[in-house]
């Protein structure tokens, strides 16, 4: 059930300045979240930000009672969270949202899961219940510099497959656009299904391949919340069938046939962490 | 106290409507109230008001519809709703088997759509009181232009007054010229008590690419940064229509805040935008305010309007320094 727990930090680690996993523990928290689940984060106390920032949970550990999240810090909610010292206290909201689909995986068969920059937060998690399923699938990760990949280590022994890298300026594996590494590989690669996450350009564009490619697909999207439970309506996105799609309620995982491409603005509906 | 409210302490009335306890949810951040059944004992409450209500569903304004600011957001929803049909078959059933005092929220784009709306809420079980959204700055027509114009307030007021015989409530706007105006327009034209106040019209603008944050330009300023701004109005209105029921809202989240609104001559208060941050705290300032009430040996009712009386103060102050 959703619940506001209090969540103590446990550590935090930095694979690059401003890019970092933050492991709470959160007992409760950490044997309900299911894969693509997210949280709306609090930390008690301060002025700013005023409002609670959505995190997908990076990863979880039952036995353990614990949750991770990938941060990149880009404004006042993100920089708190990076100020926050082990021992303080989070709220996190949650589980919020629906999550990755894998019923109707065929046994056995290939996924392809495509990030770009902090978008690969949610993907930790995935992974861990693809390899519990005996699925295995290639990892598309692209970011604009080398430094965008940092996060590529904390993946190391989490891939079920094979890991491809892209950098916009060729810093860190091939040159050019992760949906375009990874249009290559669909063409060929037998993916039962594609999920994805990152800015919405790249979702644009990826949204292009697969439907030309007739792959079913999963995007983890995130526009802008005030609350995370479907209440303030802020965080909507255009919809093909019906005008908006509350992001956090009907999400955040949609399929992209559901979102009119042609009325989302470049990169105005990407999180803004003022 | 009076033995009535030691039994009840927390127990007030506006005007006509009766609540257990002073803590309402504001319009619009309170969704249809049922999103909040995991965090707030719903029945507890004083009521909620519910998300404003059209004849017909409506799809509200392109996105980004928010923008945080200091202490508070700016949105611009532009009224996104199910319509009074969808509510009445979906909502209200579920929130009468919670036990749960309803205030309908409605707007309109002409008089004869709040009539229309007021018409189809009127025999509805499990409802306790309308209340009227003349405004919201977020739409192209209605809402607030009604609330900007004591003559145009005047008339809807007493064009609803006429179709319904709930309690009314009228919520005003902030942003209206004169507000005390405003205010005597819509107690003479039939509202049993006033909302005080909605959201600011405000602006945030891109630094880098110098464009407006929110795709609808202009939004409404919500949360503690306009608390100190909306205690004045509600004390300024108290001051000039004594005897005038108010319902204070504006940057509510703790306590403290209630008791300064109740001081101010709110009998009841609407909390908003802290419940996206705090989906509990409604519930949470019912039961702290239920300790504060009983420790203090004090009802609700003998906290409100406090402030008055206490001064000289001239509410004029403060624009020349």
């Amino acid at each position: 059930m959703r619940s506001d727990h209090t969540a103590l930090l446990l550590s935090t680690r930095f694979f690059s300045p401003g890019l970092f996993s933050a492991t709470f523990s959160s007992p409760r928290l950490a044997g309900e979240i299911a894969p693509g689940q997210f949280v709306m984060l609090d930390l008690p106390g301060r002025i700013r930000p005023y409002l609670r920032r959505a995190y997908s949970v990076a990863d979880a550990d039952p036995g353990r009672g614990e949750v991770e999240f990938l941060v990149k810090t880009i404004g006042a909610g993100t920089a708190a969270l990076e100020s926050l010292r082990a021992g303080q206290d989070a709220r996190l909201l949650g589980p919020l949202g629906n999550s990755f689909s894998l019923t109707g995986l065929p046994a056995g068969s290939r996924v392809a899961v495509v990030a770009g920059g902090i978008g690969a937060a949610p993907f930790p998690l995935l992974w861990r219940a693809l390899r519990a399923g005996g699925w295995t699938g290639d990892f598309f990760f692209g970011g604009r510099t080398a430094s965008d990949l940092a996060l590529s280590k904390r993946f190391a022994g989490v891939v079920a497959g094979d890991t491809y890298l892209a950098t916009n300026d060729g810093s860190a594996g091939e040159a050019g656009f992760v949906t375009d590494l990874f249009a290559r590989h669909a063409a060929s690669g037998g993916y039962a299904r594609v999920f994805a996450c990152g800015p919405m350009p790249m979702f644009a564009a990826l949204a292009r391949v697969v439907e030309r490619l007739q792959l079913s697909a999963e995007f983890s999207t995130e526009a802008e919340m005030g609350c995370g439970f479907g209440v303030c309506l802020g965080c909507v996105i255009p919809g093909r069938h019906t005008p908006y799609l509350v992001s956090c309620q009907e999400g955040p995982i949609l399929p992209p046939e559901r979102i009119d491409w042609s009325q989302v603005t470049g990169g105005s509906q990407v999180t803004g962490d003022r | 106290m009076t033995p009535a409210e030691s039994r009840y302490p927390l127990r007030v009335r506006v005007g006509p409507l009766e609540l257990a306890n002073p803590i309402l949810t504001a319009s619009g951040t309170f969704g249809y109230g049922l999103e909040f059944a995991d965090f707030v004992d719903l029945g507890r409450l004083g009521g909620i008001c519910t998300k404003g209500l059209s004849l017909q569903p409506h799809a509200g304004n392109a996105p980004p519809r928010i923008c945080e600011t200091p202490a508070g957001m700016l949105n611009a929803i532009g009224l996104q709703n199910i319509g009074v049909q969808a509510f009445l078959e979906e909502k209200l059933p579920r929130l009468r088997s919670l036990g749960v005092t309803v205030i309908a929220n409605v707007w309109g784009d002409l008089e004869e759509d709040y009539v229309a709306v007021v018409r189809a809420l009127e025999n509805a079980e499990g409802l306790a009181a309308v209340e009227l959204n003349i405004s919201c700055p977020n739409v192209e027509k209605g809402g607030m232009l009604f609330g900007n114009s004591p003559t145009a307030t005047g008339s809807l007021v007493e064009r609803v007054r006429a179709a319904t015989r709930r309690p009314l409530l009228v919520k005003l706007s902030p942003n209206a010229p004169d507000l005390v105006e405003s205010a005597r327009a819509a107690r003479d034209g039939g509202a049993d008590a006033l909302s005080l106040v909605n959201t600011f019209v405000g602006m945030a603008i891109d630094p880098e690419t110098a464009r407006p944050r929110l795709s609808f330009g202009t939004g409404g300023l919500s949360g503690p940064a306009i608390r100190p701004l909306a205690v004045r109005m509600v004390y300024q209105v108290a001051r000039a229509l004594p005897g005038m029921p108010l319902v204070g809202i504006g940057g509510i989240s703790e306590l403290s805040d209630v008791l300064e609104f109740l001081a101010a001559g709110a009998t009841a208060v609407q909390v908003g935008t802290a419940n996206f941050r705090d989906p509990g705290v409604s519930g949470r300032l019912v039961a702290e305010l239920e300790a504060y009430c009983s420790g203090k040996g004090i009802s609700a009712r003998e906290l409100v309007g406090r402030a008055h009386g206490q001064e000289p103060l001239r509410l004029d102050a403060g624009a020349e320094g």
